[in-house]
């Protein structure tokens, strides 16, 4: 396939490299606009943003291959990333995990036939007071998971419907 | 002057200079494997952990202070220190693993880190012999492991370009490959790829790792995760001999190694030299030695009715003596050749001036953009310098096609014109063409005379390169006529010391027939009744430097003694002298 | 102060005033008002200097985890030479346990750019970074906001106050890597590579990114910034432990019944937190074990806690760490073989996989503790574990082999028979 950024894109990518005294540090965001883009980064997209940035490809593969978030094959038009990690470890993750793996017929690091879902376990996001919890594609988090608040995150993915934002309340406020 | 105490010894040092590097250079050794000196210090191995400290100072008097028992005190570092990054200062004190316990078991405890993953698979890898990690396993490693899950498993045999195997389980993550290609050959084609013990170094997917310098990579990898394309399962490195020689497929005149087993030259690896290739050649380079060992020219050959026949060494002698006294003298032409060395060239000078003939002239051999101003040159060949230092007269490719249509009789030496594209077979109709050459081509087999001559495997010369540095060969395989055991200039090798008739060199069949040029000439002279003995290289070069101003004081001493000489600094200096 | 004060503690980093994430409630609230005084009060503020003194003064101890005083680290910026000088602010918070500095993010961003301005003001920086965990998505395009926000309003960018301060301030996600939490790490990032941390020296103070003279400093520490300006030094100094001053985000999390991100001041009793703060143990549970300050912390058993407060000075007592005062609380049901290994696979997982004690020893350990987990350790495989804790501990480049070998030597060491309770009882089998 023929991967080529949109104006857009270039725009965006043209802008970042005002930040920076260089054209390397452009390397993160500009795979994130093509990740963003292509919903990939396989190897054509590492090339494309090695040309586009004029950088070698071995260092866009290199970085591209060393943070998790970038995604070296297609994925799930949904990527599920369970977190597992110590505190979702505690309160459940696993049985989350499992219970994901069962409902759509698939194991971890696996995509289901119809494309529409990947599930992965990852590691800590961050979210450790609201355990269990997922990740949407890198994108949205939805917390305090129960098998029910799963079975309705699939149904309304399946319907293309992501949650909102869940805000959570700093604990001792009372004004909100 | 600064001091720095290690392992209880006191040494002087100057300037900025780095704990590790300072440590090899008096003769000492800590283990390691990222640490190259030619390359930046990512410190990454930790193998070369030692004990650091400093003499601690009273701030007011600057005086070292002491304890009781008058000990001066110091201040150790709180952790062990990568000797490889760290610089040195005024009053560090140091204890490698040769005085220190801790020093020593953390050395050990990293080898056992670092072969958990490593398949040791030594007995089928080609680096075996002549690997760092298997060294220094054997010095400073455990006795065994306590590894018992399972090892990471990653790609095997992938060939990363047409020249380099990677084998991913073997890499240690040292890193030296891909800083090469972003420090060295700036070519920037390797990366690490993936993370943590997933971690091994690859071209990015779909691309070719085809870097002019891509197998310095294979010399640095301290495992045998890169291995050469060509080399790979040809010959354990022990079974081989290593020559010291000079790169003849360029002008830089790289300092090479030739590897050589049963007569045959098995491999090229650079040899370092700091004022010409550091560390590294081209990959070019290292292909010349297949010249070495096929489509060489055995036994002379003449034509006889047309056709090329082996001849003998008498009638080769006969025949060329013949050619020169029937041809008028005007209508001789010598063309020499920067592709072949100093002595060979100096050898044909001499038999001209003493026949009376005309003095040689040559043509460069030069491909205009061919040069990266590293190693690669646009200069083809390895003498240029050396033959105008011999007083010869450059001429144009096109002057050689006027000059060679006016002659009768011309000789060439180990360059091919026709092969070049310079002279065509129309050219050399009707004219009596001798050759000196080590390999066959188109131009020998146009010739009515060939005559095989030495390669710069076989023997001892000198090449004046492209910056004017006179560096010399020596001989690695035998020919028909010379004795690896008679010969001082030939290096022995491991089973040549310890090992048995039966596993070396064990066959006559790769012995080339074939004379130096200084030895035929002398011959040729000796039939013309003309006193003139051309001994061998060095006592070639002692002539030239007897004679030839421009290579006053050189000798093979002096050019052992300081890696090859810089004649235009010689030039200096005798001007200065004077 | 008495270790009851915490309860008529006010947040003053996340206080409760609505929408005060919006430049306009935050400058309503006073917001800015340090950043103006900084710049152009000169009676109080002559010069760069007194910045640096009163927050060195403050003593606002590094909130990432190492614990360092800010002021002294910003003091080790060589003198301005008229090139750029950067500030890069860590908020790749990615120790698990720790997820404070995403609700600065989140309920007053404003707090944290103002005092990165001040920073930057005091340091003669001309740009700062944020670097963000690429995880957190929605608290990047917050930031972006913020930032955006704040530099239509002039507080960044040309003569800031009409003073001759300018600076540039710019978001950078990350894109999955723990180790890009590590300072160095994170530069390297930043400079768009793969996040191998540097050797040090030289430190960043005197070649950071691009090498140039570069500071690091923690989200949550660059917030108290602004309250130390606004509120003096000695105010800072008088919240919390006398060693550890100031308001602290506790991350609580684990089995209670109120896990979440508490502002308090620092040295709140550890079972006053569990038991006051987050509710409880959950389901009446009883406490069985506690990780203070995020996974590379040593965890302390329920029976260690008495009188602990979380300070530096009271946790090393027990042979423990503030880190990053994210706290997981573990009741009596938890398997600690099954929590160990799972906290070995994340630090296998997020090995950079430059340094050999790092790369091959977290995978090690990791598979030791899989191997036990799942009931064919034997006995001697915990003393290999132990002697594998010495190994890497103090021999690789940066931190993670530290943090992964601890919690190992010490989650054995604190809770050595549930260990042995899972391995063979022989080497030999038993039928």
């Amino acid at each position: 396939m023929d991967y080529k950024f949109t104006k857009e894109d270039l725009q965006e990518i043209e802008n970042l490299k005002s930040r920076y005294p260089e054209i390397k540090p452009v390397t993160l965001p500009a795979l994130w606009i093509a990740q963003r883009r292509f919903g990939h980064v396989e190897p054509e997209v590492q090339k494309l943003v090695a040309d586009t940035l004029g950088l070698p490809e071995a260092h866009v593969h290199g970085v591209a291959s060393f943070y998790t978030q970038y995604y070296k094959e297609k994925k799930g038009k949904y990527v599920l990333d369970v977190c597992t990690c110590l505190s979702c470890q505690l309160c459940g993750g696993y049985d989350i995990l499992h219970y994901l793996e069962e409902k759509l017929g698939i194991k971890k690091g696996e995509t289901t036939k119809d494309g529409v879902f990947t599930l992965n376990e990852v590691e800590c996001l961050g979210a450790c007071g609201y355990a269990p919890m997922l990740q949407i594609t890198n994108d949205t988090y939805v917390n305090h998971l129960t098998k029910e608040k799963v079975d309705t995150l699939i149904e309304s993915l399946k319907e293309d419907k992501v949650p909102e934002y869940e805000k959570i309340e700093m604990p001792l406020r009372k004004n909100n | 002057m600064p001091e720095v105490i290690i392992d209880g010894h006191k040494y002087e040092f100057e300037g900025e200079q780095r704990l590790l590097q300072f440590i090899q250079d008096q003769g000492k050794e800590v283990p390691f494997f990222c640490y190259h000196p030619s390359m930046t210090a990512p410190a990454n191995c930790r193998q070369c952990m030692v004990k650091v400290g400093q003499y601690v100072r009273d701030r007011e008097s600057g005086e070292y202070e002491a304890d009781e028992n008058g000990e001066k005190v110091v201040r150790w570092f709180p952790k062990l220190q990568t000797s490889c990054n760290l610089m040195m200062s005024d009053g560090m004190v140091v204890h490698t693993q040769e005085t220190d316990e801790l020093v020593k078991r953390a050395q050990k405890d990293n080898l056992e880190l670092i072969l958990i993953n490593h398949p040791l698979d030594c007995p089928i890898c080609d680096q075996a012999g002549e690997c760092p990690l298997q060294i220094q396993t054997y010095k400073y490693g455990p006795e065994g492991s306590r590894f018992e899950v399972k090892k990471v498993h990653k790609p095997k045999r992938v060939q990363l370009g047409p020249r380099v195997v990677l084998d991913a389980e073997r890499c240690i993550n040292c890193t030296r490959c891909t800083r090469f290609t972003e420090e060295i050959s700036k070519t920037n084609q390797l990366t690490i790829t993936s993370r943590g013990d997933k971690n091994y170094p690859t071209a990015a997917p779909g691309t070719v790792f085809d870097d002019p310098y891509s197998l310095n990579t294979v010399d640095l990898c301290p495992v045998g995760a890169l291995t050469s394309a060509d080399f790979r399962f040809r010959a354990r490195v022990w079974e081989m001999n290593q020559t010291p020689s000079i790169d003849i497929t360029s002008g830089k005149g790289c300092n090479i190694d030739l590897w050589t087993r049963d007569n045959l030259i098995l491999r090229i690896t650079p040899r370092y030299n700091g004022d010409v290739n550091d560390h590294w050649m081209p990959d070019e380079g290292r292909e010349a030695y297949k010249l070495f060992n096929e489509n060489r020219i055995s036994r002379p050959q003449q034509k006889l009715d047309n056709e090329q026949i082996l001849s003998s060494w008498n009638n080769a002698i006969a025949t060329f003596s013949e050619l020169i006294e029937i041809t008028d003298k005007k209508d001789i032409l010598i063309v020499a050749s920067p592709h072949a060395s100093v002595e060979e060239n100096y050898a044909l000078s001499k038999y001209a001036n003493l026949m009376g003939l005309m003095q040689p002239v040559f043509v460069a051999h030069i491909e205009k953009g061919k040069g990266d101003n590293f190693l690669l040159t646009d200069d083809l060949a390895p003498n240029t310098n050396g033959c105008k230092l011999l007083g010869f007269k450059e001429i144009s490719s096109k002057s050689l096609k006027t000059q060679v249509s006016k002659a009768q009789l011309v000789i060439f030496i180990q360059d091919h014109f026709i092969d070049r594209g310079i002279l065509s077979t129309e050219d050399i109709e009707n004219k009596k063409i001798v050759i000196f050459s080590s390999n066959h081509s188109e131009t020998t087999r146009s010739a009515d005379l060939v005559i095989p001559v030495t390669c710069v495997a076989e023997h001892a010369a000198s090449y004046v390169n492209t910056d004017m540095r006179i560096q010399r060969s020596f001989p690695a395989k035998e020919t028909k006529y010379s004795n690896r055991r008679l010969n001082l200039e030939m290096s022995e090798g491991r089973l040549d010391r310890h090992g048995t008739h039966f596993d070396n060199w064990v066959t006559e069949d790769n012995k080339i027939d074939c004379l130096p040029v200084w030895t035929f000439i002398t011959e040729v002279a000796a039939f013309s009744g003309i006193d003139l003995t051309l001994e061998d290289g060095r006592s070639v070069m002692e002539e030239i430097a007897g004679s030839l101003p421009a290579f006053s004081g050189v000798s093979y001493e002096e050019m052992d003694e300081r890696n090859g000489m810089n004649l235009s600094a010689e030039k200096e200096k005798s001007k200065t002298d004077s | 102060m008495s270790t009851e004060n915490w309860k008529t503690y006010e947040p003053v980093l996340i206080p409760d005033i609505k929408n005060l994430h919006t430049i306009e409630v935050y400058e309503k609230n006073g917001g800015y008002n340090a950043l103006k005084s900084v710049l152009t009060d000169k009676k109080k503020w002559p010069d760069q200097k007194s910045v640096i003194n009163e927050v060195k003064e403050a003593n606002i101890r590094g909130r990432g985890g190492a614990g360092f005083n800010a002021g002294l680290k910003w003091s080790f910026m060589p003198p301005a030479d008229g090139g750029p000088r950067y500030l890069a602010c860590n908020g790749d918070e990615s120790e698990p346990g720790t997820f404070k500095d995403r609700k600065i993010f989140e309920y007053n961003p404003h707090a944290f750019i103002e005092g990165a301005l001040i920073a930057a003001y005091a340091m003669e920086i001309t740009t700062i970074y944020v670097y963000i965990r690429g995880e957190y998505r929605a608290y990047i395009q917050m930031m972006e906001k913020a930032i955006e926000d704040a530099y239509r309003k002039g507080f960044i960018g040309k003569k800031i106050f009409g003073s001759p301060f300018s600076v540039d301030f710019y978001v950078h996600s990350g894109a999955g890597a723990y180790i890009c939490g590590e300072e160095t790490s994170m530069l390297e990032s930043l400079e768009g590579k793969r996040g191998y941390p540097r050797v040090k020296p030289p430190f960043p103070a005197q070649k950071g990114l691009w090498g140039r003279p570069t500071t690091i400093n923690n989200i949550e520490t660059l917030a108290h910034v602004t309250s130390v300006i606004n509120r003096g030094a000695e105010w800072f100094k008088n919240v919390g432990a006398a060693t550890h001053p100031g308001p602290i985000l506790y991350g609580i999390s684990g089995h209670v019944n109120k896990p979440g991100v508490y502002e308090l001041p620092s040295g709140v009793p550890v079972l006053d937190l569990i038991h006051d703060v987050a509710g409880g143990m959950r389901n009446g549970k009883k406490l069985k074990a506690v990780i203070p300050g995020g996974s590379s912390t040593p965890v302390l058993r329920a029976d260690q806690l008495d009188g602990i407060t979380m300070d530096a000075d009271s946790l090393r007592t027990v042979g423990s760490m503030l880190g990053t005062a994210g706290m997981v609380v573990m009741d009596e049901d938890t398997d600690m073989v099954d929590v160990l290994w799972r906290i070995a696979h994340f630090y296998h997982h997020e090995s950079c996989g430059q340094c050999t004690p790092c790369r091959e020893g977290t995978g090690w350990l990791e598979k030791i503790l899989l191997k036990i987990k799942n009931g064919q350790g034997e006995i001697r495989d915990l003393d290999l574990l132990l002697d594998l804790t010495t190994q890497m501990e103090g021999r690789t480049i940066c931190a993670l082999a530290d943090a992964a070998a601890w919690p190992v030597r010490f989650t054995i060491n604190r809770f050595r028979d549930e260990f042995e309770a899972r391995c063979k009882k022989s080497v030999h089998a038993l039928v």
